[in-house]
């Protein structure tokens, strides 16, 4: 008698309509998160380093530095993400820099430092670090997220 | 492995832009900056935080009546007694307060922005370079 051949139901059978939909919202938004804030602050790399230097963790010329190469790393990983493409290595990335500027905003906010976010440039200001804290904490879930979509 | 190498890649491509923008980019950062002062803030800063900061003009009733920065409040070491209650009047909790005197040189700023943080004010910044510096802006 001929084996009956099992065929496993495939990941992207199982995997409902609901969450494929719900990763593709936070892919989104994550994606386009990054690219806005590069963007924002690519337009002043100037006023980004100043920004930079009121987290006193860095000597100016680092700071002047990161003001210049940042704001191309988050718009490149931000772009990538929300095309599909490098996908692997731009959400290693934007996991790394979450963790980054979580640390960053934690420190700042351990050190009593009155100082704004700086995570959107210009765009908003007068942000303080307790909302981006959190916001930050959310996108780490979301990346999380993006971890687990299969493939 | 394969995320780490196209992690590597997207690093190297985006040195490409950050090179042209360290280049040819009119608004970017100096590389070495004029060591400030506890306290101190630079013009530029400033005028980066937008329209959320009460100016504080430390120098005496007749220079500030010849000129001042526009919305600035006149607050010196003299009429302190006199002055300081206008202050408070226009000035919100959480607010930005920068001080400036005449120049680099001069110290009434430095001794205002710790009269004022004395009485609770915060946070209080001393503009670097004074009265000058507002003046010479590009």
């Amino acid at each position: 008698m001929e084996e009956q051949k099992v065929i496993p139901a495939s990941r992207g059978t199982r995997w409902p309509n609901i969450a494929k939909l719900g990763c593709v919202l936070v892919r989104v938004t994550v994606g386009a998160l990054f690219v806005f804030a590069g963007a924002t602050k690519a337009y002043d790399p100037g006023a980004f380093a100043i920004e930079i230097q009121r987290y006193q963790l860095v000597p100016w010329i680092v700071a002047a530095l990161i003001s210049v190469y940042l704001p191309w790393l988050e718009m490149l990983t931000g772009a990538l993400l929300l095309l599909k493409r490098f996908e692997r290595g731009a959400l290693l990335l934007t996991t790394l820099l979450l963790l980054i500027f979580t640390l960053a905003l934690a420190s700042a906010m351990f050190r009593g430092l009155s100082i704004d976010c700086g995570c959107f440039g210009k765009a908003f200001t007068a942000t303080g670090t307790t909302v981006p804290l959190l916001r930050n904490l959310l996108l780490l879930v979301f990346t999380g997220i993006l971890w687990m979509e299969p493939r | 492995m394969r995320a780490l190498r196209q992690a590597l890649l997207i690093l190297l491509a985006a040195l490409v832009p950050a090179g042209l923008t360290a280049a040819f980019h009119p608004r970017r950062a100096a590389w070495t900056q004029d060591k400030l002062l506890p306290g101190e803030v630079e013009l530029q800063t400033v005028l980066a935080w937008g329209s959320d900061v009460l100016w504080v003009d430390a120098r005496s009733l007749k220079d500030y009546e010849a000129e001042h920065v526009p919305g600035a409040i006149l607050l010196n070491l003299e009429d302190w007694e006199q002055l300081f209650p206008r202050f408070v009047d226009q000035w919100r909790p959480e607010q930005k307060v920068v001080v400036y005197c005449s120049s680099t040189s001069c110290e009434l700023s430095h001794e205002v922005a710790e009269r004022l943080k004395a009485n609770g004010i915060a946070p209080v910044f001393v503009l670097k370079g004074g009265w000058e510096a507002w003046k010479n802006r590009k």
